[in-house]
């Protein structure tokens, strides 16, 4: 049975096409229901139950199988999560449909289809001969697809009614749930029983809660001002049509951090940002959605706003009245530093998501609406309806967005499920890791399944494959604590005079095979995460801190790669093996900088260790000479209580002759397998490139550097490492590092990308100034090693390749979400440094020495060197109260000041720190002023506040335990 | 887009290896030695067969003394696709075509039998739809058939492409072609199992390659059942109206 | 004002007659297999299988024909293979020296050697030299003639003969083009029918319809054409019937021979010559037409 789907569409040049499809129609499609006695289901097709429980709800009393609409998976995927509905049928018009309109949504349906016991059946109507519908002519899209569900329910009613008896109670009927009032009556009408889902929900019995997650999106609106509050947005025909005029750009809406109101949208084909601002401006435009953009007439251009402005604390209604000062704002800015500023005319994709957050009770206690405040700044408050205020108040909680009308100053959404007490350092955690979409579930059994059984041994068969190097004296150095170890070096010198230096890596691909279940979940997990107190592992611990660690004095599988270096360390030639190793010693940096220290040692151990640093200084020359950048970052490690698991101190890391000197083999490792791969794979190597910043990046350092009297030139690589070395000042040494962390912040990220998708010319890493690299020595903790070793094995002819390895296409994805999760990775890094610094000051008040870095118009942003951290000083009080002090903001100097006192970049400054906990969820560093002394603003210093206070603050000093540590060698 | 859902459906409705719809009739002409009209699903065919005759004009020179000199010219008409497109008859597609086209039917023919003659098959593309190739060496074999040339069996061909990277489709119709996987095709003789031509669009790994063939081969078994069903059923109409050439003394047909 | 017919294609006529008396003989298709004795010799249509060689397969679709060891199949359809002995309607296409070459819808071009031709001023003269010179005048490139195979080539092409006065350059007429199985083999190609035109039946499926000439017979030889003379309307007409009674004959793969055509054209003169180019009225013609002769072959 055949019959043809012929429609319209329309080519980019405008022409019309007709195209004309065949739909064949079927008639061995089941209904899936297990008391169906006419359709020959297999055992596994059978997944609607026979029985079925028929007093779940109390208006549809009797057994029933449910239907759903497509607004109603849409909008309502959080009722579908839950248990409660069971025995549903998902037509293929739906799911179609919702494929089509949101993938996240298809992506959770899908995910509640393939648990068994949901009892979720997808039923193929559009093939099925009984239930095809054609359009009629006239007839709308969204009509016919109504149809066609109310044609399958009523097909499953007269089907199963043949294999059923026929009484009412132990009849298995169908109802259909939609939230279309249109379908719903005229299913009415044709006789099938339907009914919208918050009727339903409130029709069950044993499920309260559930109507709290009900989504407001097509609900009444209480409340509101009667006035729109914002502009309309555009229709999307509208949009396209504007954007084809070119009246309309298309680009990402970016909320600043800093101003609620504000917020830049990055539009393809311009150089710069475009600024938006102001609720009129911003158009409820949310952070990360795509939006449709307006420029205005250069003559309403305006600056970035100086200020950090962020939204009240209470809920204000549906009004906007921060308009005023921002008026203000506009006309003082100068012509010179006005930038292109546009306004939201619409939204073209929405990107919201569940977020993390506390509610803000209303204050009448019996209202149900209530505020939520989402833990990221960059995202407005939400307003939801919950019941359930007086027991989430003290919790974290997850919401979802579910539309923002005009008539509202916030969005609405709702209620999806707690996490924990706010505070709690689990539950900030696990806000942490959800916030930064972060995979942090247990490995699950299939993943497992994969792992090798133990006891593990080396066979014949494996030693015959790969070459044997356990005679060598194989070193590790890792720091303290380390338990996975990736990598190990050795060195010796041969009879010509050369060395022959190998670095050995831990052979992670030949237990993770691509395509089972753990290469995937590896994959996107992507890299390990490291918290301060936690390790989120990338794979199975069995693997990362067993089998595959090169741990001292046991057989372990290496990929190894052995030059033989001249004495001058130039490369005479390279080879790659898969091998055998038997790692010596297992030593801490600072074991291995005693044991290069201690002239009477003089085993292998030691004269390896000799070699390898002595190459390394050579190494590292030659890299600064070709314009290798050595940049700064303060970098911290907490000292943490071994019971409560608090921090107690905050120590500084350290950077020995040893760190440096693995740094440089696994750069020259890395260097090495980027040319090999490349040279085998040119189409999909993967590889890893650091792209030169755009000069205007840079303009920040410049201006700061110029101000205190120093040249920057930021040409090339070179120029600005030697203009860096040439920036000292001998009364201010960290001056140097203040510079460098200032650089630091202007480079761009880091990326993989596939080989096949670029140019030569843009392979380059700026920072390490090499034209080619990868990423090839840390498999246990990074993904695109895994895949490297693959493609370097294939080189070899160690083992196989596989058709998504060569797909330059796949490989491409693949790398999009390697870089995703890598950045993530990091923000969350440093998310919980800033938890963890924050419940180290929970109990607190410490003066400390800082420098400005930056100086805002309202305010100064400080860093502290000891804890490496950034706060900001107020230097104009809080709205509502009355400055005592006036400060006067110099922009063109970039200065602040008070009578004698003027504050610039880079001046020293003591200030006094303390946790201002008086936003729960955003708790926050306070810094007052000690030095330089000014009356009415400055705090007395804390030596002077200690001798009145009670010291009580004696805690029990256990020895601190070591947290599972972070790699000292950034990710280049 | 999905090539193939998680029930087992393709996007038009049919199973992996589900051929199309085939519908074909030969003998539409009566002006040529042989003709056939073939649809492979929504791919319309139609072949003709002039032959063997005496080569002709340039063709004098080219005809080689033991064999039969086959000229195939392979053309799409200009309304076959979604867009109304001008195409110069001889422009490389075509050539590629047609010189593909010759290698699968010559490989069927018994050459040997005309030596010094020229047969032409001309074969003309009035609607497609994915598989052209296939479905004009299908009807190419009819027309033979009909005109009545020598040959050793019939020459099929079949495509085949490959579904997320797991199940191979048979007989690939245009939306599915340019989804982006890669397509083979195949021409074989199906009752000796020889194969005339293999033409892949694309490169697939290795690993894949006897599933996807296998399938193919399946396919063009199973057209080969298709196309002689109404080889036999032509020819039964065809003969019996004319009782088989056999008259009785009164010179009736018997 | 003119009638013009068009018609869909989907509602065309099947011309074909169906008579469903008896069972189809056994058909073979091209790589089927006849059979595995190994004493049968292949015959046309049949080839030994390259890797098994006894089996023998066939390599056109019909019906097989068997002669003692000799095993044929006959396709329904192909190009004229000639036998000595047939009598030929065919074109000139070439003059070359000593020879002419003739188109006879057949594999290759058959031959006319000037040493099989009657030249004017009768027969046993030498061939001269003037003879050659003189080819162009007797028959050029275009014009028609009829023949008979004297011998076949080893390459399968036919050498003509046309030593007869029936044979010779034909002059007015019309030349009807049907397949050559179509034409039953008979003693006689050359028919004066009862409807007063004549026709030759080519076995190559060239029919040439006539004008009975008052004359005996003789006169349709040799090589003078006379172009001059008008054939009146009635006999016009009468050829233009024939012609379309042997098309719709041909279309509904009726034999032709002389009964045939004839009974067609008796049943055809209820109609008139235009409608008989109409597809219902060829397949009503055709149908009656065999009707008859199945009458015919009852009594």
């Amino acid at each position: 049975m055949l019959t043809t789907k012929t429609f319209l569409r329309k080519t980019k040049r405008g022409n019309i096409l007709k195209i004309v499809r065949e739909h064949y129609l079927r008639d061995d499609i089941w209904c899936g229901s297990s008391l169906c006695k006419n359709c020959s289901l297999k055992e596994k097709d059978k997944v609607l139950d026979k029985e079925v429980i028929s007093n779940v709800s109390s208006v549809f009393s009797f057994p029933h199988y449910l239907v759903l609409d497509t607004n109603v998976v849409l909008h309502q995927i959080d009722v579908l999560e839950e248990d409660v509905l069971e025995n549903v049928i998902i037509l293929q018009t739906v799911l179609e449909e919702v494929k089509h309109r949101s993938s996240p949504v298809y992506r959770r349906l899908k995910d509640i289809i393939e648990n068994p016991n949901r009892k979720f059946y997808i039923f193929v109507n559009e093939h099925h001969k009984d239930t095809y519908v054609e359009r009629k002519p006239g007839e709308t899209a969204n009509d016919r697809n109504d149809r066609a569900i109310r044609v399958a329910t009523s097909w499953y009613a007269t089907h199963l009614s043949g294999s059923q008896p026929k009484a009412k109670n132990k009849h298995v009927s169908m109802v259909l749930l939609t939230d279309d009032a249109d379908n719903c009556q005229k299913a009415k009408a044709e006789g099938l029983i339907a009914s919208t889902v918050y009727d339903y929900v409130k029709s069950l019995q044993d499920a309260p809660t559930l109507l709290d997650k009900l989504s407001k999106k097509d609900g009444v609106f209480e409340g509101g001002s009667k006035e729109p509050l914002f502009p309309l947005h555009l229709s999307p025909k509208e949009i396209q049509d504007g954007l084809k005029a070119g009246k309309l750009h298309q680009g990402t809406f970016l909320a600043s951090r800093e101003n609620f109101l504000e917020g830049s949208v990055n539009v393809e084909g311009f150089e710069k940002f475009i600024l938006v601002q102001g609720h009129a401006g911003l158009n409820r435009a949310v952070d990360g959605d795509t939006v449709a953009l307006e420029l205005l007439p250069e003559s309403d251009w305006v600056a970035p706003s100086d200020i950090v402005l962020e939204d009240s604390e209470d809920d204000p209604g549906d009004i906007l009245d921060e308009e005023v000062k921002m008026e203000k704002e506009k006309a003082k800015a100068k012509k010179v530093e006005r930038e292109p500023t546009g306004r939201v005319v619409g939204i073209i994709r929405r990107k919201w998501r569940q977020y993390c957050g506390i509610l803000l009770p209303s204050q009448d206690k019996n209202s149900v609406r209530h505020l939520f405040v989402p833990a990221e700044r960059k995202i407005p408050k939400i307003r939801i309806e919950t019941r359930q205020a007086e027991k989430l108040k003290s919790q974290r909680i997850i919401v979802a967005i579910d539309a923002w009308p005009r008539t509202s100053r916030y969005p609405l959404g709702h209620f999806v499920r707690a996490l924990g007490n706010v505070g709690d350092k689990d539950t900030e955690n696990e806000v942490l890791l959800l916030e930064h979409d972060v995979p942090h579930s247990k490995f699950s059994d299939q993943v497992l399944s994969f792992l090798p059984k133990l006891p593990w041994i080396i066979t014949e068969e494996d030693y015959a494959k790969r070459v044997d190097l356990r005679g060598l004296t194989i070193c590790s150095v890792d720091p303290v604590g380390c338990t996975d170890i990736d990598d190990a070096l050795h060195c010796r010198e041969l009879e010509n005079g050369n060395y022959e230096v190998g670095v050995h890596i831990a052979d992670v691909s030949h237990f993770i095979r691509p395509g089972n279940a753990l290469d995937k979940e590896a994959a996107l997990r992507a890299t390990t995460v490291y918290l301060v107190d936690k390790r989120i592992d990338m794979v199975p611990e069995l693997l990362s801190s067993n089998l595959c660690s090169l741990r001292g004095n046991v057989e372990r599988f290496a990929f190894s790669c052995i030059w033989e270096i001249t004495k001058n360390a130039e490369i005479v030639n390279t080879k790659f093996h898969k091998s055998v190793i038997c790692s010596k010693a297992a030593l801490t940096y600072g074991e291995a900088q005693a044991k290069i220290d201690d002239k009477n040692l003089n085993d292998d151990v030691a004269k390896s260790l000799r070699g390898l640093n002595s190459l390394a200084k050579i190494l590292k020359k030659r890299r600064i000479e070709n314009g290798a950048l050595v940049l700064a970052s303060p970098e911290i490690r907490f000292q943490v209580d071994s019971e409560t698991h608090d921090p107690i101190e905050v120590v500084a890391k350290k950077m020995l002759e040893t760190n440096s000197m693995v740094e440089e083999f696994m750069l020259l490792a890395n260097i090495s397998v980027a040319e090999k791969i490349f040279q085998e794979f040119p189409d999909c190597a993967m590889l890893r490139r650091h792209p030169q910043p755009p000069p205007s990046n840079f303009d920040p350092l410049i201006k700061a550097g110029n101000l205190q009297g120093f040249e920057i030139n930021v040409e090339s690589g070179k120029q600005l490492a030697e203009s860096l070395d040439l920036a000292l000042k001998p009364e201010n040494p960290y001056f140097n590092t203040m510079l460098r962390i200032m650089a630091t912040r202007c480079m761009m990220q880091a990326v993989y990308f596939a080989s096949g998708m670029l140019q030569k010319e843009e392979f380059a890493h700026y920072g390490l100034a090499c034209p080619i690299y990868t990423h090839f020595t840390s498999p246990i903790r990074r993904y695109a090693d895994i895949i490297v070793h693959r493609l370097l094995a294939a080189c070899i002819g160690a083992d196989s390749t596989y058709a998504d390895l060569l797909d330059k296409r796949k490989s491409h994805s693949l790398c999009h979400n390697l870089n995703y999760r890598n950045r993530m990775a990091q923000y969350a890094g440093r998310a919980s440094v800033n938890l963890h610094t924050h419940l180290f000051f929970r109990n607190r008040v410490q003066d400390e020495q800082g420098y400005v870095l930056y100086v805002r118009k309202n305010a100064l942003q400080v860093l502290i060197p000891k804890y490496g951290l950034e706060g900001t000083l107020y230097l104009a009080p809080p709205k509502g109260q009355v400055a005592k002090v006036n400060f006067t903001y110099n922009e063109e100097e970039q200065s602040q000041s008070y009578g004698s006192i003027k504050f610039r970049v880079f001046d020293p400054v003591t200030v006094q720190l303390s946790l201002d906990r008086t936003n729960v969820q955003h708790e926050k560093l306070m810094l007052l002023l000690v030095k330089p002394e000014i009356p009415d603003f400055s705090v007395p210093s804390q030596a002077a506040a200690d001798e009145a206070m009670d010291v009580d603050q004696v805690k029990d000093t256990a020895a601190p335990s070591q947290p599972p540590s972070k790699r000292q060698r950034k990710s280049k | 887009m999905e090539l193939l859902s998680d029930q087992g459906l393709r996007l038009d409705g049919r199973r992996p290896e589900e051929l199309r719809n085939i519908r074909c009739k030969l003998g539409v002409f009566s002006q040529a030695d042989g003709s056939a009209y073939l649809e492979q699903g929504n791919t319309k065919v139609l072949a003709t067969v002039y032959g063997p005759h005496q080569p002709r004009g340039q063709s004098r020179n080219k005809a080689p003394h033991d064999q039969v000199f086959v000229n195939c010219q392979y053309s799409m008409a200009v309304f076959s696709t979604g867009e109304r497109k001008r195409r110069p008859r001889g422009d490389r597609k075509s050539q590629e075509m047609s010189i593909h086209l010759r290698q699968a039917l010559v490989a069927a023919i018994r050459t040997e039998l005309y030596p010094r003659s020229q047969l032409d098959i001309f074969v003309e593309v009035l609607q497609a739809d994915g598989g052209n190739y296939c479905a004009c060496v299908n009807a190419a074999t009819l027309a033979l058939v009909d005109a009545g040339v020598g040959m050793r069996e019939y020459a099929v061909a079949c495509s085949a492409s490959l579904a997320n990277g797991e199940v191979a489709l048979v007989d690939v119709s245009h939306l599915e072609e340019s989804s982006g996987g890669s397509n083979l095709t195949v021409a074989t003789l199906p009752v000796s199992g020889q194969v005339a031509l293999m033409e892949m669009s694309q490169r697939f790994h290795s690993d894949h390659l006897p599933k996807v063939l296998e399938r193919a081969i399946e396919g063009c078994k199973d057209i080969h059942q298709i196309l002689d069903g109404a080889v036999r059923k032509h020819v039964e109409e065809t003969g019996r109206a004319s009782g088989w050439g056999q008259v009785d003394r009164a010179g009736i047909a018997l | 004002m003119q009638d013009i017919k068009i018609r869909l294609a989907s509602e065309r006529v099947n011309h074909s007659l169906t008579f469903g008396e008896k069972g189809a003989p056994q058909l073979f298709t091209p790589g089927q297999t006849i059979t595995d004795n190994q004493r049968v010799m292949s015959g046309h249509g049949t080839y030994l299988d390259e890797d098994n060689k006894d089996v023998l397969k066939a390599s056109v679709a019909g019906t097989v024909e068997r002669v003692n060891q000799l095993i044929c199949v006959r396709p329904i359809k192909c190009r004229y293979m000639g036998e000595i002995g047939d009598v030929v309607v065919g074109r000139i296409t070439e003059v070359q020296q000593k020879r002419w070459k003739v188109e006879t819808n057949s594999r290759l071009d058959s031959v006319l050697l000037i040493s099989s031709v009657n030249l004017p001023g009768g027969e046993l003269r030498r061939r001269s030299a003037e003879d050659e010179q003189m080819m162009r005048k007797y028959l050029q490139e275009g014009d028609l003639v009829s023949a008979e195979v004297q011998s076949v080539f080893s390459d399968g092409s036919l050498s003509l003969h046309t030593r007869s006065l029936k044979y010779g350059k034909l002059s007015q007429g019309v030349l009807v083009k049907v397949p050559p199985s179509l034409i039953l083999r008979r003693k006689n190609h050359f028919h004066n029918l009862l409807c007063g035109a004549s026709v030759i039946l080519g076995n190559n499926g060239l029919i040439w319809i006539y004008p009975t000439s008052p004359e005996d017979e003789s006169g349709v030889g040799g090589f003078t054409q006379n172009l001059e003379e008008v054939i009146d309307t009635e006999d016009r007409e009468r050829i233009a019937r024939l012609r379309n009674c042997i098309l719709a004959l041909a279309a509904s793969k009726l034999m032709l021979f002389d009964s045939s055509i004839q009974y067609a054209f008796e049943e055809s003169l209820s109609y008139s010559i235009k409608e008989l180019l109409t597809p219902e009225t060829m397949v009503d013609v055709a149908l009656h037409t065999r009707h008859r002769l199945q009458s015919y072959k009852d009594d």
